[in-house]
This record gives structure tokens, C-alpha cells and sequence, in this order.
């Protein structure tokens, strides 16, 4: 949880420093489409098209801390202007989560696909706000060989293919751009829909964007 | 198709304009209805009955030409698996009944793992045309439901019977083809292999592989013809039974065109069929092999106000007409006001189905002596406010003859069946219902409707296959934003529903709530869609149908290009 608090310090401190900025040019905006006053909503759609890579690391949420360990995670999206104040996107994550107690598995993967909307509000600016479903697939790690019970040993279902869908909230915070290039901070809340209880994580990384029109 | 029912969907076109929550697939859109008793087993079994229709039969039990080129699923016609080829799109569909434990399944509990959760699974496409000619393919099966059976279910056929994974899904479909489309011919003809279990009137959930299926459609001008060969393989690996039904089955039909509708008597008329070829067990019979189902349409209008259907098929073994006289009111603008009778009389609901099933040593025999009888009156109103509307509908009804089974004796065991005869309730069974409804709207970007109906019903209910659900209530609200993300909701309630003769003691599936809701993102300039669906939320997850699985919380994603 040190880690987890060092990081919101610095995210507060990156927030604060952001809103204090007077020329918002000096903060990397995701681009809005430009404003037209005769344009449909609807002909908002891809006029701008962006990719991106992204890591960090992820945060087990309340319960979850016994169960995994914080992990790394990677991966790659893309993001296009849907509305004139409003971004599509989607991400697909690599991440490998080690077990907390002692089990037959040594760990699980998972892949992560999340589509959403984020906005771009101008009361908060340059933070974006994003929500959307994610689907995680995960599949445990484990020696060939290994008995596992099903019903009865720890990660057991993990042994077959399991996926969940779930959903999440994000905050972006552009932080500077060079040419067709934007970097910037993503901090994410996800909740998957799992039995007993809902799986909460925390989500913290970096990401680079390239424009691609 | 449509006009032997018209007076009657007129009637419930005036009514409330439900939420457009997406069905998890097409043929299943009873399960975000909120307006009668509807209770799933699965994506090829339902009990479906909206309120106002009257009878004590389900929706799906009953023939009509509307339901031609619906699958005949036992003695249903069914919406789901769907060989309607699809418009020219490529697209991915997943979903989930949700709760699994994922990583809740390493912190230590004194619980036994609870079941697992299945999904479902969907892709395929179809080109654009190029000189008329496209072609499509698609892979969809449906998890859902499948979890609570598939222990016993695997008695049947192993551990695998599917085109993808072990949960034994309810069913598994894979087609492929080419089509040709202009001006006057839209044809097509699709080759596939089908994994598919049936639900009876033993309870049992019978299965069948189809390898392969074929079916073949054309339409030209106002004729359409639809003929599918199945060569289904049937097996219980427990018993090391196994069998083989070859099938001819379809239809040929003319509907009446655009100049015969200005006419005051409007004609059309068909032949449906079925041939079988059977050999070892399968578990089920046709009479002489072969049914031929030679049926007519009439429509009469001899005043612009007074519209007469009338329906009528009949063959050597069986008969059936549906028909209906309806008188639309005079009223002050944009106010509506319709009376009308309807009447369905026949030998059987569905003439086209199986004449007998086999249990065991047991011969169930699924035609029953004599005919039923329903008569139906209502009345419809709906006046429109400016941006609002309110109505109601109130209808009397009376069967005779409705058809129930005879239980002779239940076997207990993992599963619960039973064996008798199919039979006739010979007295009258009586019916009074009313709803009303309220909607409002907002230009396009936004609908909200409410509904209520109350059903009260006299006579022998214990020998229904089921006692329906006496009230409901049902809120939905629409919104399209910016013209291009749709969410569409719905909350309704309905009361108790009762399966009388499927078990030892009748089994009551209790009344609940419902939440169902869609989100879809449109991208019209590129023909793109993503959408998330959230399916029979809040609701307690319960068996709904005897020897079915759980009407579990479920989520659908879609994502799809069209061209």
C-alpha cells in the first residue's frame, strides 16, 4: 500500500500542478474535434484517430489484497472523437497476478478489453474522464500435471479459461505533448461483477499517444 | 404473412412501446417483455404468453404462416437458432452469465466452489453484394441456461456436444453459404452443422447433431419457398442407444401483392410440409412419416372500418382456423377506439409437430381426441396529448378443449419426468384482463412508457401446464443522445407463475422484479456499432422451467461493421 500511496501523492501533485497551469496550450489536450456550428454530432465520428501504449501497475482493492499481489500490467489502445466533446476508445492489457496464499497454481494471466467514452468537461480540464465495460479473460498458470480440484482447491476455477465482465471509471491527465506525441498519466478504478463479492482494483500507469490523423 | 393476425397486433401496436433493450439473440425477445408470463429454459425452450393474447397456451405453441421459416423445435416454433441470413456486416458477439469468481477464488472459504458461469459466443459475416451475389457465414452458440443440467445432460452425449468448449450448451450452430439478391429475387442457401437439445413433453431435453443441415430459400415477386434437409444423429451413450432422423421439411407460399391488397377480398395461400426417415432410436415419431399442411388466407374489407381474417389449414389428420372480425370507432383526432372478436379452433395448436414421444417402455401419445376452442373479445383505446399518450385494453376469453397431459406417473431422480398422454380439459376455462399504459416522449431523443395489466382466470387452473402470472407492471425509458448512443431500459415486476404437471408438487416460479438495459454507441458514417447489454438484473436467479437452468444476471457485448 506504500507504493499505492506515494503514487496518489504524486497524482495529486501532477492534478495540482496541472490546474495551475494559466495557458492551457502548455498542457497537452486530447484534441476535440473542431467546433462547427452547422456540424451533425453524428459527423464528429474518426475525424481524429490515435494510438497508444500503456503501463503501469494495478492495485488489488479492499478483500482482493489477500487473494493477489499488486502486478505490473502492458498494453495498447486506441482512442478516436465521437462527439465534439467526446472520445471513443478501447484498450487491450497484458497483466500476470501472483497468488497471495499458498495454492497448486503459481499464477494467473490476464487479458483485459475495455471500450468506453471519455469527455472532455471544461469545469475540469485538462483531466478527462472516462467510463466503459471491460471484459477479462484469465487462465492459470500452473506446472503440467498439477491436480486441481475444481470444486474444492484454492484458483481451482482458474484452471479452465474463466472470463468476467465487469466495469470501470478512468481519469487521464495529459501532461505534455511533442508534435504528434502526448503523454500523459491514467488512473483507473475497475470492478469486475465476480460471486462471492465484486473484484476491485486500482489502476495507475503512463501511457504515450501518437496521433495518427 | 402478417394479415391473419393484423386485427389482433393492430390492437397491440396501439399499446405501450416497450423499451428496446436488445434479446441476447434473435427469436428470444420474450425475455425482455414484461407484459405476460414469460419463463426461460434456455435459449430453445420458453414459455412465453402475453396477457392480453388470451388462451392458456403459450405463444410459441401456435402455428400461424407468420412463423414459416421459424424452427420447429419439438412442438414449438421457435425464433432461436436462426438460419435468416443476416445483413451485409461483419460482427463479434460475447457474453457471460456474470459471477464468477475469478481471483475470489483464492481467498480461502469454507464454501464449495459455486457453479460455473457460461457465456456465449457469436461471430460471422456477410459481403456486400457483388453482382447480386454475396456470401455469408456464422458461428453463434448460446451458454446461457446450460449450467445446472449439464451433469445430467452429459449422460446423453458425452463430454463434449458443441462446436466450441464443454459446457454443453443448449445449442451450437455453425452455417455457411452464398446468396443472390435483385429486384425481384432474394435467394440464398446455407450448409451447416448444429448441436441442439430439445425440451419435451416428458421434461426430457432430448439431443440431436445435425450434420449436416441444409436449407435453401427464394423468394420471387410474391412467392416464397423455403426447404430445409436435416440428417440429425441421436444418441444416449448411457443406454448406448443411437439413431438417425433424415428430414425434409418447408414451405411454398403466396402472399397476397400490393395490387390484390386493393382489393376488397384479399387472398393468399401455402403448403407447409415435413418428411422423416427414421432409424434406430430417435426418441420421438411422425405419423405415416410425413405431414402435408395445405393452409389459406382470407382477408375481407367490405368497409373501411370493418376488417374480416380468416385462416384455415387442414390435412387428413388434423385441422385449425384462426380468425377475427375487427371494427375500428369513429373517434375525434388522434384518438383511436377498436372492437373486435377473434376465434382459434383446431384439432392441434401445431399441426406440423411430432405425433408421439418415447420414454423408456413408455409410449406418450401427443395428439389428443376433439378440439379446442378460444374466443376472445376485446376493446383497445388510445388517445395522444401532444407529446403524450395514454390507453388501455380490456378482453374476455373462453377455451374449450385446451390441451393439457394426463399423468400417468413421475421418475424421480437428478431430473424429474413424467409420462401419460397429451388430453383435453373439457369444460370451459374463462378469462378477464385489462392493462393500461402511459408514454411520453421527447422528439427522438427521448421515450418513456408505463404498463400494468391484471388477469384473472376461472376454471380448472390445476390443469394447466401452467397457471400464468395474474398482474405485471413495466416502466421503460429510451434515450438516443447527439442521435448516436442509445440507452434503452426497462424495470418491470410480474406476480407468480405456476407449472401445475411437471413434477410431484407443482412448482411455483415467484414473482420479481426485472431490470434490463442496453448501451449502444453508433458511428453511422462507418456503419459501426458497439453495444453492452445488461440482461434480468436485480432479479433472484431461479429455475423458471422444470429441469431447466438458472435465469442467471447475463451481460452481451456486440461489436459490428456494416456495409
Amino acid at each position: 500500500m506504500n507504493k499505492l500511496k506515494v503514487l496518489f501523492v504524486a497524482m495529486a501533485t501532477m492534478v495540482c500542478s496541472a490546474l495551475a497551469q494559466t495557458d492551457s496550450t502548455a498542457v497537452a489536450m486530447p484534441a476535440p474535434a473542431q467546433t462547427d456550428s452547422v456540424k451533425a454530432p453524428e459527423d464528429y465520428a474518426f475525424e481524429h484517430f490515435y494510438i497508444s501504449i500503456e503501463g503501469g501497475e494495478i492495485y488489488p482493492w479492499g478483500d482482493l489484497q489477500d487473494a493477489v499481489e499488486n502486478t505490473l500490467y502492458g498494453g495498447v489502445g486506441i482512442r478516436y472523437s465521437y462527439w465534439e466533446n467526446a472520445d471513443g476508445f478501447m484498450t487491450f492489457n497484458y497483466s500476470y497476478f501472483r497468488p497471495v496464499p499458498r495454492t497448486k497454481i503459481d499464477g494467473v494471466h490476464q487479458f483485459s478489453g475495455k471500450v468506453g467514452l471519455e469527455f472532455h468537461i471544461k469545469y475540469i480540464k485538462p483531466l478527462v474522464i472516462g467510463a466503459g465495460f471491460a471484459c477479462n479473460f484469465t487462465r492459470a498458470d500452473m506446472e503440467d500435471g498439477v491436480d486441481i480440484s475444481f470444486e474444492k482447491d484454492l484458483g481451482g476455477t482458474l484452471a479452465d479459461n474463466e472470463t468476467e465482465f465487469g466495469w470501470f471509471v478512468r481519469l487521464k491527465l495529459p501532461l505534455f505533448n511533442y508534435e504528434k506525441f502526448r503523454v500523459g498519466f491514467n488512473a483507473q478504478w475497475e470492478e469486475l461483477w465476480t460471486l462471492p463479492k465484486r473484484s476491485d482494483m486500482m489502476t495507475m500507469g503512463l501511457y504515450i499517444e501518437r496521433e495518427i490523423w | 404473412m402478417k394479415k391473419i393476425i393484423l386485427p389482433f397486433l393492430t390492437a397491440a401496436m396501439m399499446s405501450t412501446a416497450f423499451a428496446e433493450v436488445d434479446a441476447e439473440i434473435e427469436g428470444m425477445e420474450y425475455e425482455v417483455r414484461g407484459d405476460g408470463t414469460f419463463l426461460i429454459g434456455g435459449p430453445t425452450y420458453a414459455f412465453d404468453r402475453i396477457m392480453g393474447a388470451g388462451g392458456t397456451f403459450s405463444e410459441s405453441e401456435l402455428w400461424t404462416p407468420a412463423k414459416l421459416r421459424e424452427r420447429l423445435l419439438f412442438n414449438r416454433m421457435s425464433g432461436t437458432p436462426s438460419w435468416t441470413p443476416m445483413a451485409p456486416a461483419v460482427w463479434f458477439k460475447t457474453g457471460n452469465e456474470l459471477g464468477d469468481l475469478i481471483y475470489q477464488n483464492l481467498l480461502p472459504s469454507d464454501e464449495p466452489n459455486p457453479a460455473n458461469r457460461t457465456p456465449y459466443l457469436e461471430g460471422g459475416f456477410t459481403t456486400p453484394s457483388f453482382k447480386g451475389f454475396w456470401a455469408t457465414a456464422r458461428l453463434f452458440q448460446d451458454d446461457h441456461f446450460c449450467g445446472k443440467t449439464a451433469g445430467p445432460r452429459k449422460q446423453f452425449v458425452g463430454e463434449s456436444f458443441a462446436h466450441f468448449g464443454e459446457n454443453i450448451p443448449l445449442f451450437s450452430t455453425a452455417y455457411g453459404g452464398l446468396g443472390y439478391t435483385n429486384s425481384m429475387v432474394n435467394a440464398s442457401l446455407l450448409v451447416g452443422s448444429e448441436y441442439l437439445w430439445t425440451y419435451t413433453a416428458t421434461s426430457r431435453w432430448i439431443p440431436v447433431h445435425y450434420s449436416p443441415r441444409i436449407e435453401a430459400r427464394a423468394d420471387v415477386n410474391n412467392v416464397s419457398v423455403t426447404v430445409a434437409y436435416e440428417d440429425g444423429e441421436y444418441k444416449d451413450v448411457r443406454k448406448k442407444e443411437s439413431g438417425r432422423r433424415q428430414e425434409i421439411n418447408g414451405s411454398i407460399y403466396y402472399q397476397c401483392g400490393e395490387q390484390c391488397k386493393r382489393g376488397m377480398l384479399q387472398v393468399s395461400a401455402g403448403l407447409s410440409f415435413r418428411g422423416v426417415n427414421d432409424s434406430g432410436t430417435v426418441y420421438t415419431e411422425l405419423e405415416n412419416e410425413r405431414v402435408l399442411w395445405p393452409f389459406i388466407e382470407l382477408r375481407a374489407q367490405p368497409i373501411p372500418r370493418l376488417t374480416a381474417d380468416v385462416m384455415f389449414g387442414i390435412n387428413e389428420r388434423d385441422w385449425l382456423v384462426q380468425d377475427s372480425v375487427q371494427f375500428t370507432s369513429p373517434t375525434p383526432k388522434n384518438m383511436g377506439i377498436v372492437a373486435g372478436v377473434k376465434n382459434i379452433s383446431g384439432t392441434r395448436l401445431n399441426p406440423l409437430a411430432d405425433t408421439k414421444e418415447f420414454m423408456d417402455n413408455h409410449e406418450i401419445n401427443l395428439v389428443a381426441d376433439g378440439q379446442m376452442t378460444l374466443i376472445q373479445g376485446y376493446a383497445v383505446f388510445n388517445d395522444t396529448l401532444g407529446n403524450m399518450s395514454i390507453g388501455g385494453r380490456g378482453s374476455y376469453w373462453a377455451e374449450y378443449g385446451a390441451e393439457t397431459f394426463d399423468v400417468e406417473d413421475f421418475v424421480t431422480g437428478a431430473m424429474t419426468y413424467r409420462y401419460g398422454n397429451v388430453s383435453r380439459i373439457n369444460s370451459w376455462i374463462k378469462g378477464v384482463t385489462g392493462e393500461l399504459w402511459f408514454n411520453a416522449w421527447y422528439q427522438d431523443l427521448f421515450k418513456f412508457s408505463a404498463m400494468g395489466g391484471f388477469e384473472h382466470i376461472d376454471g380448472l387452473t390445476k390443469k394447466l401446464e401452467v397457471t400464468p402470472t395474474e398482474f405485471f407492471v413495466s416502466f421503460g425509458g429510451d434515450w438516443l443522445i447527439n442521435k448516436t448512443f442509445r440507452i434503452a431500459h426497462s424495470l418491470k415486476y410480474r406476480s407468480d407463475a405456476r407449472w401445475n404437471l411437471r413434477s410431484p408438487n407443482p412448482m411455483v416460479v415467484k414473482g420479481d422484479w426485472y431490470w434490463d438495459v442496453t448501451f449502444e454507441e453508433r458511428i453511422p458514417k462507418y456503419g459501426i456499432i458497439f453495444s453492452g447489454t445488461l440482461l434480468h438484473a436485480l432479479a433472484n436467479e431461479v429455475i423458471e422451467v422444470p429441469n431447466a437452468g438458472y435465469d442467471r444476471l447475463r451481460l452481451i457485448c456486440l461489436a459490428k461493421k456494416t456495409f
